[in-house]
């Protein structure tokens, strides 16, 4: 029946995703969790065994409108469960991928993806404190699954805020989570109690009352947080406050897309916003549009930077910022001590404000 | 019986007579310094640089040895790495010479870009199925001896190293040289071969008429004189003086500080002696007035009481005091031309102004060496006249130049010159 080719016996390591040459994820399921979230279920089509750590993402790139559209969606599945990942997903004004998403993407249906990727893992602790915001949840899903799937001893204070009770995410999922796994505390925090009046619960917003009522012992703990750029901003300032050290802290901040864009930002068209860009050495000024990257705006208006990997790996576009604001995600190619000496890549940064460049 | 078939080079070793200096096509040959460069510095174990000059993860220091190209990196793991300076695509150089910091290793060609462990990441261009897996940046084997860096470049390493690190991890531990600084750092090139520049550091007759800066605290006496040519006071001197030795090295070895000579100086693969050396006069440091130049001591040491702990190597020379050291690297550039590489290093939180006066520290070794350069080129200039033939190494204060010099034919007999 085979050929002679195909006789030979395949390496078992081709039952394995291989983030180098695999890049194709296969759906097998959507699934509604509230009214504007959707997780999607997804595997190899050749059914490789998918290996990740929890708290990593995967980047999807639909090609809708034949453009490189990428966005990062955070695994929310337990990594004990390899045949397949799990992305949860918030419908988010103006968010082409996510949109998509909701609206096109159907089981049988295949897209490009590349990952395993990122470093918002856990480190080994005696207790985590894990503060979530939206759809941020995702990361710390996965490592609560992860966690009672291992059926390790755990202590962890689960902080999980939404706007609404009916934005809380995997509400019942996590109270039998914690009804099995000894030491996993949940807290719910909606913000109003717009379609549940009845709420019984605490709502606001994190504070620093709130978190040293509700995590007494918040110091000793390990801190996850994941979430809106606003909630991250507030947990981060809040719990330096409370003494956790930065080295307890770890925070997910890649891509606002994992997260609920923030609506004062969702609702303005992303391009709609530019920024001033000066190039120094070139004597010219150009207008970037947020969600544009440096590199590729100045490609297009003929401003040399020189560049390979296009992706934050290789800084071989390293340049100096000398004056301004960049959102830059880079993967490695740059060292924090660089960054504080005021060096940045442009091939991985969008501007956040007016930028001069010593190119 | 084998048949050994002569390199160009035999009947020149064959030349040399025991108790003299070398004959002169092996201080001014181009072969030779080929052949020096392969046996010496590719086939045995040289020192080239500290832990401490790469500190942080991402500091890099590229050094160049003949045609050879060495990085020394600190990785994210913050574990020492050395690797070959050459791209495994098509072989350009990927650091300049001197320090930087780097978050990867990118080769300014094409962009192949190497973890800071050596193993390649990306590759751009090269298609999806391109296997990066064997093409890391080649390792190189190295040592780090209480912080000091010897790399081999062969394959089949001499093993005799162990020695060499068995005695030194154990006296360079209260220096703690890891936690040490560079303070300061001087290149000189001198004009002689490298044999030479060796030669030059390993007597001390030439030191009481050359050295007035490095006299004050270097006892010339310690690397042997003759008993006859001193006068009546000056042997009684020198009597006392080697009794004075014989009663410190008991006091400090009492005290736990391995003190006396070790010496592995022939018959063996890797050359180095120690000894800890007494300081003259204020007995503290190797400076002017031979008090500490700085007043934060290195490590975990409380006294300045310690002397100075020597240890020499084929290519480097060191001193390590109380309160800092200087290390000296040789680097042969051609049969006529060395890099001595000198750093001074301190405590690495002593602060230049505050605890130390950079002048102080680097001063009398300054001196020292330039005075050293000028009398190897003087020497290189004798060697390369067809009047010179070599001549007879004192048997009281030259003894260490014989054993260098009986040391270097072996092992170029050995590697097959
Ligand atoms: S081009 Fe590689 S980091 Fe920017
Ligand atoms: S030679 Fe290094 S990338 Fe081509
Ligand atoms: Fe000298």
């Amino acid at each position: 029946m085979a050929t002679d080719g195909e006789t030979i016996s395949r390496p078992v390591a081709s039952d394995v995703w291989d983030p180098e040459t695999d890049d194709r994820l296969v759906c097998l399921d959507v699934h509604d969790e509230t009214h504007d979230v959707k997780s999607f279920t997804l595997a190899s089509p050749q059914g490789k065994r998918i290996a990740f750590k929890a708290g990593q993402y995967f980047l999807f790139e639909p090609g809708i409108d034949d453009e490189e559209n990428g966005r990062c969606y955070s695994i929310s599945s337990s990594p004990l469960r390899q045949n397949a990942v799990t992305v949860t997903v918030k419908r988010v004004a103006g968010g082409k991928v996510s949109n998509w998403m909701h609206d096109n993407l159907k089981p049988g249906m295949d897209l490009r993806a590349s990952g395993p990727m990122g470093k918002f893992i856990r480190l080994e602790a005696a207790k985590y404190l894990m503060l979530s915001g939206g759809s941020g949840i995702t990361p710390v899903m996965a490592m609560v699954r992860e966690m009672a799937d291992r059926a390790e001893p755990v202590d962890v204070v689960f902080l999980h805020a939404g706007r609404t009770p009916l934005d809380l995410l995997f509400r019942e999922e996590l109270a039998v989570l914690a009804r099995r796994v000894k030491g996993l505390r949940l807290v719910f925090l909606p913000e109003v109690l717009t379609g549940d009046p009845a709420w019984s619960g605490l709502s606001g917003r994190i504070s620093r009352e709130l978190l040293s009522l509700m995590v007494p012992d918040i110091a000793a703990r390990h801190v996850l947080c994941c979430g809106p750029a606003p909630f991250m901003a507030a947990a981060r300032t809040i719990c330096a406050e409370l003494g956790v050290g930065a080295d307890r802290y770890l925070e997910e901040s890649f891509d606002a897309s994992v997260v609920d864009t923030p609506a004062i930002v969702a609702e303005v068209p992303a391009a709609a916003v530019s920024y001033k860009v000066q190039f120094l050495k070139q004597a010219k000024v150009l207008d970037v549009d947020a969600g544009q990257t440096v590199l590729s705006c100045a490609k297009k208006m003929g401003v040399r930077i020189p560049s390979s990997c296009a992706n934050g790996i290789c800084g071989t576009c390293k340049s100096k910022l000398v004056s301004g604001l960049v959102d830059m995600k880079h993967e490695g190619g740059i060292r924090q001590r660089e960054i504080d000496a005021g060096f940045f890549l442009p091939c991985c940064s969008r501007p956040l404000t007016d930028l001069v460049i010593d190119r | 019986m084998l048949n050994r078939f002569a390199s160009p080079l035999s009947s020149l070793l064959d030349a040399r007579a025991d108790g003299h200096s070398l004959p002169a096509g092996l201080y001014t040959r181009d072969d030779v310094f080929e052949a020096d460069l392969d046996v010496f510095f590719m086939r045995h174990w040289i020192y080239v640089g500290l832990e401490c000059e790469v500190p942080e993860a991402g500091d890099a220091v590229v050094i160049d040895i003949g045609k050879i190209s060495v990085i020394l990196l600190r990785d994210d793991e913050n574990e020492i790495r050395v690797v070959r300076n050459v791209c495994r695509h098509r072989g350009a150089r990927i650091l300049d010479a001197g320090p930087t910091v780097v978050s990867k290793l990118v080769c300014p060609y094409h962009q192949w870009t190497y973890e800071l462990d050596g193993a390649l990441s990306y590759a751009p261009h090269m298609g999806k199925d391109f296997d990066k897996s064997c093409r890391s940046l080649k390792p190189v084997q190295f040592k780090s001896i209480g912080g000091l860096i010897y790399i081999c470049l062969a394959d089949e390493a001499p093993k005799d190293i162990e020695t060499l690190d068995e005695v030194m991890r154990e006296r360079l531990a209260p220096y703690d040289l890891r936690n040490a600084k560079v303070a300061h750092q001087v290149d000189v090139i001198e004009e002689g071969n490298w044999k030479l520049t060796m030669e030059n550091n390993r007597e001390c007759y030439h030191c009481s008429a050359n050295h007035p800066e490095l006299c004050v605290s270097f006892v010339d006496l310690d690397f042997g004189f003759d008993p006859e040519s001193l006068s009546a006071e000056d042997r009684e001197q020198a009597e006392a003086h080697f009794a004075m030795y014989a009663e410190r090295t008991k006091a400090w070895e009492a005290d736990g500080f391995p003190s006396a000579t070790v010496e592995q100086v022939r018959d063996c693969e890797t050359n180095f002696r120690t000894q800890r050396l007494i300081i003259a006069g204020a007995g503290e440091s190797q400076t002017e007035d031979a008090t500490a130049a700085s007043s934060k001591l290195l490590g975990k040491m409380t006294r300045k009481d310690l002397g100075d702990t020597h240890l020499w190597g084929h290519n480097s020379w060191n001193h390590f005091m109380g309160d800092h050291a200087v290390t000296a690297m040789v680097i042969p550039l051609s049969a006529d031309k060395t890099l001595v590489r000198t750093k001074w290093l301190v405590h690495k939180d002593a602060v230049e102004g505050v605890d130390y006066d950079l002048h102080k520290l680097t001063h009398v070794w300054i001196e020292t060496t330039n005075q050293d350069a000028d009398l190897v080129a003087r020497s290189q200039a004798g060697v390369s006249d067809p009047a010179y033939e070599p001549g007879p190494y004192s048997r009281f204060s030259e003894r260490a130049l014989d054993d260098f010099a009986t040391w270097y034919i072996d092992r170029m007999r050995a590697h097959g010159y």
